[in-house]
Formats: C-alpha cells, sequence, structure tokens
C-alpha cells in the first residue's frame, strides 16, 4: 500500500508551474525528495498537506483524498516544515498543554522523554531556542502522537552537521515500525542518500525520476573520455555531459546494457547528487 | 478547537498581566478624579487590543499552516478565533465591572449601574468592531489588514463628524416619525441591542469561514 500517492498533480503560478507531477510514497519507507530551491518541494508538500489548491489531479494518503482528511487520519500525520512554526512567547510546558487538547492521541511521556534526549530546556520560551533546537522541538511534536507518516519539509536544512546526524538517527529508529512511513524534502543530497529506500527528483515543477536509491546509483554510472569520444556513444544512454578543453565526462543509464556495449568505456560509479548535477545543469545529448 | 484557545490566551497571558498592573493604576486615578465610570470602559477597549495580538502572534510565527497539518479543519480555526473574541470581549467586562465594584466601594459612591452600561456598551462595540475586522484579517493577514482598520476609522470619524456638523449648521429638526422611531428603538434597546449583534457576529463569522476555506499558506 502506497502512505502518499500523487497523480497528475498541476497548479499554476505567475511565475512557476508545478507540471502534472506523479509519484507514489510506498508504506514503510523513507522517500527524499530532492530537487534544488524553488524546484517545487515546498509546493508539493503544501499541495499534499491541502494547504494550497491543486488545478488539476489527484492526491491520496492512504488511499484517503487529501482534501477531506478525517481528523483521525490527520492525528496520525507528523509535520516539520523548515522554520519553527510554534509562537515565540511559548514554552514547551505551554506547547504541551496545548497539544494535550489539539491531539486525541497525545503521548505526553514519549514527548517529555524526546524533550530529554534533545536536552531541550522546558521553561524556556522558544524565542530563546538556537535554530537546532527548535528543529528538535519540532520533531519531538511530529513524534509524540503516534505518527505513522513523517512529512518534513527541510527539517534538516540549516543545521550543523552533529544534529542532522542526530536527527536522521530518529528517523532511522522511527522507520523501524514496518508501517511507518517517512517523506522528506531536502537540498541536502547527503542526507537523503544516507536514509532514504527512494529518492524522488523534482526539477523545475517536473519530477524527473522517482525510484529506488539503490537501484537509481547501480543503473548510472560516469564516464570520463577525449570530448571526440562522446558522438560515438548512442544518445539514449546520455543522461547529461560536461565538457571542457581537457576532455568529457558523461552521466550514463542503463548502465549494465552500456558496459556490455562499450567495453572500450570504464565506467566509474556515482552519486545521486551527481546524477542530479548533471540533469540540471550538464549539457543533454543533442548538443 | 480549546487547543486553539488555550494557545491564544498562553500567548496573552503576559499581557493580562500587565492590563492587571493598569487596572491598579487606572483605578487609583480614577479614584482621584472621581470619576470610575470613565475608567470602566478604558479596559473593555484595551483587552480588545488582545485580540490583534493574537492574530499578530500567529502571523508571526505562520501557525496557520502548521496547524492546519493538525486533526484541526479549517473552520475550527475561524471558530476558535470568533469564541476567542467573544471571551476577550466578556473578560474585559468582567474585569472593567469588577474593579469599578472595588472603586464604588472605596469611594463609597454608587456608579454601579451607569458603569455597567458603559462596559456593556464597549463590549458591544468591540464585538461590532471585530466582526467587522476579522473577516479582513482572514483575507489579508493583521498586518496588511491593519491599514485598513485605520481607514475604517477615518472612514466613520470623518463622515460621522461631518454629517454631525451639517446638521447642526442646519438646525435640523428630525421628522416625527423618526423620532418615533428612535424612541422605540431606546425603548426596546436591550432586545434590540442583542439581537442586532448577533446577526452581525453571524454574518461576520460565515464570510470569514468563506474566504478561510478558500485561503492558501
Amino acid at each position: 500500500m502506497n502512505a502518499i500517492e500523487l497523480e497528475n498533480v498541476s497548479k499554476a503560478y505567475d511565475n512557476f508551474t508545478l507540471d502534472k507531477i506523479s509519484f507514489s510514497v510506498p508504506s514503510g519507507t523513507i522517500m527524499g525528495f530532492v530537487g534544488e530551491n524553488g524546484a517545487g518541494k515546498t509546493t508539493t508538500i503544501k499541495a499534499i498537506l491541502d494547504l494550497i489548491h491543486i488545478d488539476e489531479g489527484s492526491i491520496r494518503i492512504w488511499g484517503n483524498s487529501s482534501k477531506n482528511l478525517s481528523k483521525d487520519i490527520k492525528a496520525q500525520i507528523g509535520v516539520v516544515f523548515d522554520g519553527s512554526n510554534l509562537h515565540e512567547n511559548l514554552t514547551i510546558e505551554n506547547i504541551n498543554r496545548i497539544m494535550i487538547s489539539i491531539y486525541h492521541n497525545w503521548d505526553q511521556k514519549k514527548f517529555y522523554n524526546y524533550l530529554t534526549k534533545f536536552k531541550l530546556p522546558k521553561n524556556k520560551k522558544i524565542k530563546d531556542f538556537s535554530r537546532g533546537m527548535k528543529m528538535k522541538l519540532s520533531i519531538a511534536i511530529a513524534l509524540s502522537h503516534n505518527s505513522k507518516l513523517l512529512i518534513l519539509d527541510e527539517a534538516t536544512s540549516g543545521l550543523d552537521p552533529m544534529v542532522r546526524d542526530e536527527i536522521l538517527d530518529l528517523f532511522l529508529e522511527f522507520i523501524q515500525e514496518e508501517d511507518h512511513t517517512i517523506f522528506l524534502s531536502s537540498h541536502i543530497i547527503s542526507d537523503i542518500e544516507k536514509i532514504a529506500d527512494y529518492v524522488t527528483f523534482i526539477h523545475e515543477g517536473r519530477i524527473v525520476f522517482s525510484e529506488n536509491k539503490d537501484e537509481l546509483i547501480y543503473s548510472h554510472g560516469i564516464i570520463r573520455c577525449p570530448n571526440e569520444y562522446v558522438p560515438m556513444i548512442d544518445k539514449s544512454y546520455i543522461v547529461g555531459i560536461r565538457q571542457n578543453s581537457f576532455g568529457a565526462e558523461v552521466m550514463i543509464k542503463n548502465a549494465d546494457i552500456f558496459k556490455r556495449r562499450y567495453r572500450e568505456f570504464s565506467l566509474e560509479k556515482t552519486s545521486i547528487e551527481e546524477i542530479m548535477l548533471f540533469i540540471s545543469r550538464g549539457k543533454g545529448a543533442d548538443v | 478547537m480549546i487547543g486553539l484557545i488555550k494557545k491564544d490566551l498562553l500567548n496573552i497571558y503576559k499581557s493580562i498581566k500587565l492590563i492587571g498592573v493598569l487596572v491598579i493604576f487606572y483605578g487609583f486615578i480614577a479614584f482621584i478624579g472621581n470619576n470610575p465610570q470613565d475608567f470602566s470602559a478604558i479596559f473593555i477597549f484595551i483587552f480588545a487590543m488582545l485580540m490583534l495580538s493574537t492574530y499578530s502572534y500567529d502571523e508571526l510565527a505562520q501557525w496557520d499552516r502548521y496547524a492546519l497539518t493538525m486533526p484541526l479543519s479549517r473552520d475550527n480555526i475561524v471558530q476558535a478565533k470568533y469564541i476567542m473574541m467573544i471571551l476577550i470581549a466578556l473578560m474585559g467586562f468582567l474585569v472593567s465591572n469588577i474593579s469599578l465594584l472595588v472603586l464604588n466601594r472605596i469611594t463609597k459612591a454608587d456608579y454601579i449601574f451607569q458603569g455597567i452600561e458603559i462596559s456593556a456598551a464597549g463590549s458591544v462595540i468591540i464585538i461590532v468592531f471585530y466582526s467587522i475586522i476579522i473577516p479582513i484579517i482572514t483575507k489579508l493577514g493583521v498586518t496588511k489588514a491593519r491599514i485598513y482598520f485605520f481607514a475604517i476609522y477615518m472612514v466613520l470619524f470623518m463622515s460621522g463628524s461631518f454629517v454631525f456638523k451639517r446638521i447642526k449648521d442646519k438646525n435640523y429638526i428630525p421628522p416625527k416619525e423618526l423620532l418615533d422611531l428612535f424612541e422605540l428603538l431606546i425603548k426596546n434597546i436591550y432586545v434590540i441591542i442583542p439581537l442586532l449583534v448577533l446577526l452581525i457576529l453571524i454574518i461576520s463569522y460565515m464570510i470569514s469561514i468563506k474566504i478561510y476555506r478558500k485561503k492558501e499558506f
């Protein structure tokens, strides 16, 4: 079963369009949602959460239309945005009192356990928290009402590597439960490479790929060769090309078949980050 | 929804404490000036400002987009604000009357009925004012809506004083039917005003709900 399913979702703004995007997040997995700033990650997340009204297409969460989610279903979704959305003059005690009344499944004990784990002060006002502390608090809230789905928009951005690592470990702990799912948007690809099972890449409002991370890495590779060798390669294998006066780097897809067909080229391993960079910044095969 | 009201109350808690200090301060002035009934109206308006603060706090934190991811509907968010507004008007009414009672005791004067009437009128003005303002805040956000508050205030104030001046200049005597109507209205004021306020509240609420359902975050 899919936790989230998007089908031909479009939303047009004056200077940006989310263009018929479709992908699904299988239950029990971590999906990394990557793309450069302004590619449409936050717009997509807002559409999933019904914070914006889509022009066309459909979005389903556990098979239910995202437009009319029941309160019971919403209570099982934990959301963290890139900035803290908590009022600066409140304390953690205040937040606990508010959340108890909002979530019928609020687990106070769990919440305070997370706070102890994160070393967050209970009586200090949120305005005195660092960005990392605010983010940890938002994550603690998202995890303290027995959520089964976490939707995180740039939750690790702007944090130092230590805190990021700590948070990523927490996500890995969360995903141990079979029916738990994480949909995590980030432009920090190393985080996605570390924890995601699937990767969806959005570029200029369109989905470029939405695939299993390992398969994606194994099915791609880079060859480095003199510029004049590039025309010898069948265009259907080429994802992107980087050229300079010393030679060319070519990102290849369908790596297995390519290796059998072009034995003269040595194919090097690649990463999600490189694949993304070749797609978004490299030249196409026709150039 | 109770959580949302709690959130607003916790946010303005510090301001409420400050109002407590002001009650003592103004109470002292009223005591010296020997006019406790004027003092009661001031508090209603000070309390009313708290409602705007709840919107400012929410806007600063971008709270609404976060709240909508919780088990709350869009309607719940609007409902909570209207309940909060009525609560604030009631709190203002209560605080001003309690302090009036205390002042009356100290000054040994009898301004109770007059004072209650003034604070009740103040509460009504606040509810009507916010019934106009809340749909505007819902549509534009509190920062942009502030400009409109001043515009509404200025238009009402200037047109009111203009009409008043014209009537006064022309030495105009209203027709008997109009005077009779006013008399009838004044006689039944305790029925008409609450019904009118209720009607304004319902219309305002329905407009706000309609705006909020279409809003994007």
